[in-house]
């Protein structure tokens, strides 16, 4: 298996998210556009957010070399998570994920209701190289405020990682080159998954669903249906 | 659909012109374009979902791939079949939202069949049956299969209790697990009936519109067409609306009047672009579902097809990538037509060709080069004796004129009558994270 030398580090690189099986000759991973919102989301709590699937558990790596339990991480709150790899540079790729999410995090900062109920997980899909200190430092650029919880994980060794991908239908494969070497391009179609406090995928956004005014109304959703079966019970 | 019909015909539709409520139905050269991995020139393969015939080899409905690549030593031909061991009226699939699995479903029997077209797709594997479609929501007959990310929208064409038109939509995770069911209003929304048939669904994300058409119940696409058309009460319960829902709250918003059972619908979807268009079956007539300026939705239609009067009976449809023409198929006169879309409120009939004795399904390719065309509608409503052609045609399109590439006789191949169409290409110099990591 091809592992990542000194000079190939600094190589350019790219992602290519949004796109399954973009290479060569057949498939074409098309001009990916920023998604567009050309509407008015209905207001929270004025819908029902759909019981997709359960989360299953994994063990994983936090940005200290830690083993975590993902159901941890994602029961307890409510929790967007999503794959990403740190050196993706595919401007409507992990860069653009992040983006988005910045900009869910300080509404959701500014969302008095929300304090303490809201957390994002970063799941990378290149364990040999996004190591955890390689994640413990892209995660200080997005970790501005001790009192939001946004966790980096990483896996041991791929196969650990893998059942995790099975499980969230994450898709992702290397980019060859001409002579079948692995290069440092992974494709993989860019995914967010809305988890509710049980550990229930409620939402899931591609890139052309990315759209932070509804994604914001949906985490507003699932407080409130938290907050009425709390009040029920 | 015997020839004697058409009169029978006609005078149904008319029959269903003088009836308050109205319905429609239509398809795309890919059910999510929004997706993922779209395939660029060249495709590779076509799948082909086709309905067992008994005493034709096996009998049984099939996923029929055919090699489609002018550069390959099996261009044209048929390199590999597999059957799903029964036959269940096979008829629409779509890909789930990666492009690695086809969802295929049985109008008859409403079982759903998942294949992995991802791994190898000269080689489908089925990997998947799922059969509580009708247990679980009330319905049967599984028509549109639609990608929405990590899940699949399924449009149903019946239900259980009495098989008529009366029906809805059933959401399924990428496992196969049942989600959620939504009814087809069957309640007025602004004064408009809905008549709670269902057909297709489109979705554009930019506008959280999904949108749906309506067709008929098992009573009448499990029937044989001639009977049908002579029973002036099953011409009555063909649908003749049209849905315009919230996707993220899954609600119906409006419903539209568009009469003689509208079909395939296909979004533009392009910046700046409002509307979506589809093909009304029994009136034969292009509907264009348009955002005025206050953002209300309208319904209205645009153009003819064919004449109306000799009821062509206009199928499939496909859209072209940019959203400037439009392929139609009439099945009764065999003719596939092309339309430009450049002003979608006055679409104008650029091309015509007669394409075979019955023609029913029709996707270009994604480069605009290539037009697929495959013979069967329903196993019911196909012609009989020699006008029973059973075949899937390719052509080359230059923009002026269709001529032939390669033809499978479907018949003669003992394989059936070929109904839906996808494409995939090969996954070239791509490897799993299983067998290779980023240098």
């Amino acid at each position: 298996m091809p592992r990542l030398g000194a000079a190939a580090r600094g190589a350019t690189v790219l992602c290519l998210a949004g796109i399954a099986g973009a290479a060569g000759a057949g498939v074409d991973p098309g001009k990916a556009t920023a998604p567009r919102m050309e509407f008015v989301p209905p207001p929270p709590g004025s819908y029902a957010l759909q019981k997709i699937q359960r989360v299953a558990d994994a063990v994983l790596l936090d940005s200290t070399g830690g083993a975590v339990r993902l159901s941890a991480l994602t029961r307890g709150k409510i929790t967007l998570l999503t794959f990403f790899y740190t050196y993706c540079a595919d401007p409507l790729g992990c860069p653009f994920a992040h983006t988005t999410l910045a900009d869910l995090r300080d509404r959701v900062r500014a969302d008095r209701g929300l304090a303490g109920r809201v957390r994002f997980v970063s799941v990378s899909l290149d364990p040999t190289h996004d190591t955890p200190a390689a994640i413990a430092t892209f995660a200080q650029v997005f970790n501005i405020d001790p009192a939001f919880e946004w966790r980096f994980l990483t896996a041991r060794r791929v196969p650990e990682l893998l059942p995790v991908l099975d499980d969230f239908g994450q898709d992702v494969s290397v980019e060859l080159d001409e002579s079948g070497r692995a290069t440092r391009t992974l494709h993989h179609m860019l995914k967010m998954f809305l988890i509710d406090a049980r550990g229930e995928v409620r939402e899931i956004y591609s890139l052309a669903f990315l759209q932070p005014q509804v994604m914001f109304n949906d985490i507003k959703t699932l407080a409130l249906e938290a907050g009425r079966t709390a009040a029920a019970t | 659909m015997r020839i004697q019909s058409l009169r029978f015909l006609s005078l149904g539709v008319a029959a269903l012109m003088s009836i308050a409520h109205i319905a429609s139905y239509a398809d795309e050269t890919c059910n999510s374009p929004y997706m993922s991995g779209l395939i660029r020139g060249q495709e590779d393969f076509v799948h082909v979902w086709t309905l067992g015939v008994p005493g034709m080899g096996d009998g049984s409905d099939k996923l029929v791939t055919v090699d489609a690549n002018p550069a390959s030593k099996t261009y044209g031909k048929v390199i590999h079949k597999i059957s799903v061991g029964g036959r269940g009226e096979a008829h629409h699939m779509g890909f789930t939202d990666d492009r690695k699995y086809l969802w295929a479903g049985g109008l008859d029997d409403s079982k759903i069949y998942v294949f992995d077209v991802g791994t190898d797709p000269s080689h489908p594997k089925l990997v998947r049956t799922i059969d509580n479609l009708s247990a679980k929501t009330g319905y049967v007959g599984p028509h549109t299969f639609y990608a929405l990310p990590g899940r699949m929208l399924i449009g149903s064409l019946s239900n259980a209790a009495d098989k008529g038109g009366v029906t809805g939509m059933a959401a399924y995770n990428n496992k196969g697990d049942f989600i959620a069911k939504y009814d087809m209003p069957t309640s007025a929304i602004q004064k408009i009936q809905g008549d709670g048939y269902g057909y297709d669904i489109a979705v554009n994300p930019a506008k959280n519109a999904l949108l749906t058409s309506s067709f008929a119940g098992w009573n009448n696409y499990m029937r044989d067409l001639g009977e049908v058309v002579k029973d002036p009460e099953a011409m009555k319960h063909f649908g003749n609306t049209m849905v315009m829902w919230n996707l993220k709250t899954m609600q119906p918003d409006q419903i539209f009047a568009v009469p003689g059972a509208p079909l395939e619908i296909r979004w533009a979807l392009a910046e700046g672009q409002n509307w979506a268009i589809t093909a009304t079956a029994l009136t034969s007539k292009l509907w264009l579902v348009k955002r005025d300026a206050g953002g209300a939705w309208a319904a209205k239609d645009v153009a003819t097809i064919g004449d109306p009067a000799k009821i062509p009976l206009p199928v499939d449809i496909s859209i072209t990538a940019d959203a400037k023409g439009l392929w139609v198929n009439t099945f009764m006169d065999g003719t596939t037509h092309y339309f430009d879309l450049t002003d979608p409120e006055h679409p104008r009939q650029t091309f015509a060709k007669h394409t075979g004795s019955q023609v029913n399904m029709v996707s270009q390719s994604w480069d605009g080069r290539r037009v697929y065309i495959t013979s069967s509608l329903l196993s019911k409503w196909d012609k009989a004796g020699k006008d029973n052609e059973q075949f899937l045609r390719a052509f080359h399109w230059d923009g002026h004129d269709l001529t032939p590439a390669f033809e499978i006789d479907f018949a003669k191949e003992q394989l059936g009558r070929p109904h839906h169409m996808k494409f995939t290409a090969n996954p070239q110099r791509l490897a799993s994270l299983v067998n290779a990591s980023p240098r």
